[in-house]
Protein backbone atom coordinates (compact mmCIF):
# COMPACT_ATOMS: atom_id res chain seq x y z
CA UNK A 1 0.00 0.00 0.00
CA UNK A 2 2.92 2.59 1.01
CA UNK A 3 4.42 1.89 -2.89
CA UNK A 4 0.76 1.93 -4.22
CA UNK A 5 -0.06 5.45 -2.55
CA UNK A 6 3.77 6.67 -3.04
CA UNK A 7 3.04 6.47 -6.45
CA UNK A 8 -0.34 8.97 -6.82
CA UNK A 9 0.45 12.11 -8.45
CA UNK A 10 0.96 14.88 -5.71
CA UNK A 11 2.40 12.69 -3.30
CA UNK A 12 5.52 12.99 -1.48
CA UNK A 13 5.95 10.66 1.02
CA UNK A 14 3.75 8.12 2.33
CA UNK A 15 3.82 6.39 6.06
CA UNK A 16 1.77 3.44 7.13
CA UNK A 17 1.39 2.53 10.60
CA UNK A 18 0.20 -0.93 11.08
CA UNK A 19 -0.51 -0.91 14.81
CA UNK A 20 -2.90 2.01 14.81
CA UNK A 21 -4.04 1.81 11.17
CA UNK A 22 -2.89 4.46 10.14
CA UNK A 23 -1.12 6.09 6.97
CA UNK A 24 0.32 9.84 6.91
CA UNK A 25 0.76 11.09 3.49
CA UNK A 26 3.19 14.42 2.96
CA UNK A 27 1.80 15.84 -0.40
CA UNK A 28 4.66 17.25 -2.83
CA UNK A 29 5.44 21.23 -2.24
CA UNK A 30 2.93 22.17 -5.67
CA UNK A 31 0.16 20.66 -3.75
CA UNK A 32 -1.43 18.86 -6.67
CA UNK A 33 -2.31 16.18 -5.16
CA UNK A 34 -5.89 14.39 -5.81
CA UNK A 35 -7.30 13.57 -2.69
CA UNK A 36 -10.39 11.45 -3.93
CA UNK A 37 -7.52 9.13 -6.41
CA UNK A 38 -5.64 8.33 -2.67
CA UNK A 39 -8.38 7.06 -1.35
CA UNK A 40 -9.08 5.17 -4.21
CA UNK A 41 -5.68 4.13 -4.37
CA UNK A 42 -5.89 3.00 -0.71
CA UNK A 43 -9.21 0.79 -1.72
CA UNK A 44 -7.29 -0.28 -4.91
CA UNK A 45 -4.57 -1.71 -2.69
CA UNK A 46 -6.61 -3.92 -0.48
CA UNK A 47 -8.16 -1.31 2.76
CA UNK A 48 -10.71 0.67 3.27
CA UNK A 49 -10.61 4.22 4.41
CA UNK A 50 -12.80 4.92 7.74
CA UNK A 51 -11.43 8.23 8.49
CA UNK A 52 -9.85 11.14 6.01
CA UNK A 53 -8.36 13.99 8.04
CA UNK A 54 -6.09 17.06 6.50
CA UNK A 55 -3.99 20.17 7.54
CA UNK A 56 -4.13 22.92 4.90
CA UNK A 57 -3.48 26.47 4.63
CA UNK A 58 -5.37 28.72 2.65
CA UNK A 59 -8.20 31.66 2.25
CA UNK A 60 -11.12 31.72 3.88
CA UNK A 61 -13.85 32.27 1.06
CA UNK A 62 -17.60 31.71 -0.25
CA UNK A 63 -18.19 29.85 -2.87
CA UNK A 64 -20.32 29.69 -6.43
CA UNK A 65 -23.22 28.22 -4.04
CA UNK A 66 -22.37 31.37 -0.68
CA UNK A 67 -20.93 28.48 1.18
CA UNK A 68 -17.74 29.14 3.55
CA UNK A 69 -14.54 27.43 2.13
CA UNK A 70 -11.15 26.91 2.04
CA UNK A 71 -9.39 27.62 -0.83
CA UNK A 72 -5.73 26.09 -1.16
CA UNK A 73 -5.52 26.84 -4.93
CA UNK A 74 -6.72 29.31 -7.33
CA UNK A 75 -8.87 26.99 -8.68
CA UNK A 76 -9.19 24.12 -6.05
CA UNK A 77 -11.69 25.23 -2.83
CA UNK A 78 -13.02 22.94 0.40
CA UNK A 79 -16.60 23.76 1.51
CA UNK A 80 -16.70 23.42 4.97
CA UNK A 81 -19.10 21.12 7.08
CA UNK A 82 -21.17 24.36 9.45
CA UNK A 83 -19.91 23.89 12.87
CA UNK A 84 -18.76 26.16 15.46
CA UNK A 85 -15.54 26.30 14.34
CA UNK A 86 -16.57 27.30 10.50
CA UNK A 87 -18.97 30.11 12.27
CA UNK A 88 -16.17 31.38 13.93
CA UNK A 89 -13.82 32.18 10.27
CA UNK A 90 -16.68 34.04 8.79
CA UNK A 91 -15.04 37.18 9.21
CA UNK A 92 -12.41 35.97 7.45
CA UNK A 93 -14.19 35.23 4.04
CA UNK A 94 -12.93 37.18 1.03
CA UNK A 95 -10.11 38.63 3.28
CA UNK A 96 -6.91 37.87 2.09
CA UNK A 97 -5.71 36.24 5.48
CA UNK A 98 -3.83 32.79 5.15
CA UNK A 99 -5.02 30.39 7.81
CA UNK A 100 -4.11 27.23 8.82
CA UNK A 101 -6.75 24.63 9.45
CA UNK A 102 -7.40 20.48 10.39
CA UNK A 103 -10.24 19.22 9.60
CA UNK A 104 -11.92 16.23 8.78
CA UNK A 105 -12.55 15.52 5.05
CA UNK A 106 -14.19 11.38 4.98
CA UNK A 107 -15.46 9.50 7.76
CA UNK A 108 -16.98 6.14 6.30
CA UNK A 109 -21.25 5.65 6.77
CA UNK A 110 -21.79 2.52 8.77
CA UNK A 111 -21.90 -0.51 6.62
CA UNK A 112 -20.47 0.96 3.61
CA UNK A 113 -17.30 -0.52 2.19
CA UNK A 114 -16.04 1.31 -1.10
CA UNK A 115 -15.45 5.16 -0.88
CA UNK A 116 -18.07 7.12 -3.33
CA UNK A 117 -15.44 9.07 -5.28
CA UNK A 118 -17.83 10.89 -6.59
CA UNK A 119 -19.11 12.53 -3.83
CA UNK A 120 -17.46 16.42 -3.24
CA UNK A 121 -15.53 15.75 0.28
CA UNK A 122 -16.76 18.44 2.45
CA UNK A 123 -14.27 20.02 5.18
CA UNK A 124 -15.58 19.54 8.63
CA UNK A 125 -13.29 21.59 11.06
CA UNK A 126 -11.56 20.09 14.34
CA UNK A 127 -9.14 22.71 14.60
CA UNK A 128 -9.37 26.63 13.33
CA UNK A 129 -6.87 29.26 14.61
CA UNK A 130 -8.03 30.63 18.00
CA UNK A 131 -6.27 34.07 17.73
CA UNK A 132 -6.17 36.64 15.15
CA UNK A 133 -4.58 35.36 12.11
CA UNK A 134 -1.38 37.22 10.01
CA UNK A 135 -2.40 39.17 7.10
CA UNK A 136 -0.48 38.81 4.04
CA UNK B 1 27.71 52.57 -9.39
CA UNK B 2 28.16 48.59 -8.40
CA UNK B 3 26.23 49.64 -5.35
CA UNK B 4 23.33 50.88 -7.23
CA UNK B 5 23.09 47.82 -9.25
CA UNK B 6 22.84 45.74 -6.75
CA UNK B 7 20.26 47.59 -4.58
CA UNK B 8 18.42 47.76 -7.99
CA UNK B 9 18.48 43.77 -7.72
CA UNK B 10 17.98 43.33 -4.04
CA UNK B 11 14.86 45.59 -4.40
CA UNK B 12 13.75 43.38 -7.46
CA UNK B 13 14.35 40.54 -5.67
CA UNK B 14 12.38 41.60 -2.05
CA UNK B 15 9.51 42.45 -4.76
CA UNK B 16 9.42 39.13 -6.25
CA UNK B 17 9.56 37.77 -2.54
CA UNK B 18 6.53 39.77 -1.43
CA UNK B 19 4.59 38.64 -5.02
CA UNK B 20 5.31 34.72 -4.71
CA UNK B 21 6.02 33.69 -1.17
CA UNK B 22 1.95 34.17 0.03
CA UNK B 23 0.35 32.09 -3.05
CA UNK B 24 2.64 29.29 -2.44
CA UNK B 25 1.68 29.47 1.50
CA UNK B 26 -2.10 28.23 0.19
CA UNK B 27 -1.69 24.42 0.24
CA UNK B 28 -2.62 21.38 1.23
CA UNK B 29 0.44 20.49 4.03
CA UNK B 30 -0.75 16.86 5.24
CA UNK B 31 -3.32 14.16 5.17
CA UNK B 32 -4.32 11.65 7.50
CA UNK B 33 -6.31 8.68 6.60
CA UNK B 34 -7.02 5.75 9.14
CA UNK B 35 -8.04 2.51 7.27
CA UNK B 36 -9.75 -0.68 8.11
CA UNK B 37 -8.23 -4.32 6.64
CA UNK B 38 -4.93 -3.69 6.54
CA UNK B 39 -2.28 -6.77 7.90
Amino acid sequence: MKQHLGRQSGVQNVEVSLIDGKVQVTPKEDGQIDLAQLMKAAYDSGVSVAEMDMTAQGKIVRDSSGTLALQVEPNRSFAFEPNDLSKGLESLASSQTVVTVRGQLYKKPAGKKKVDASVPLKLLLLEAPKQAPKKE
Amino acid sequence: MNVKKYAKKFSLLCLLTFVFVPASQAQIKHIEMRVEGMT
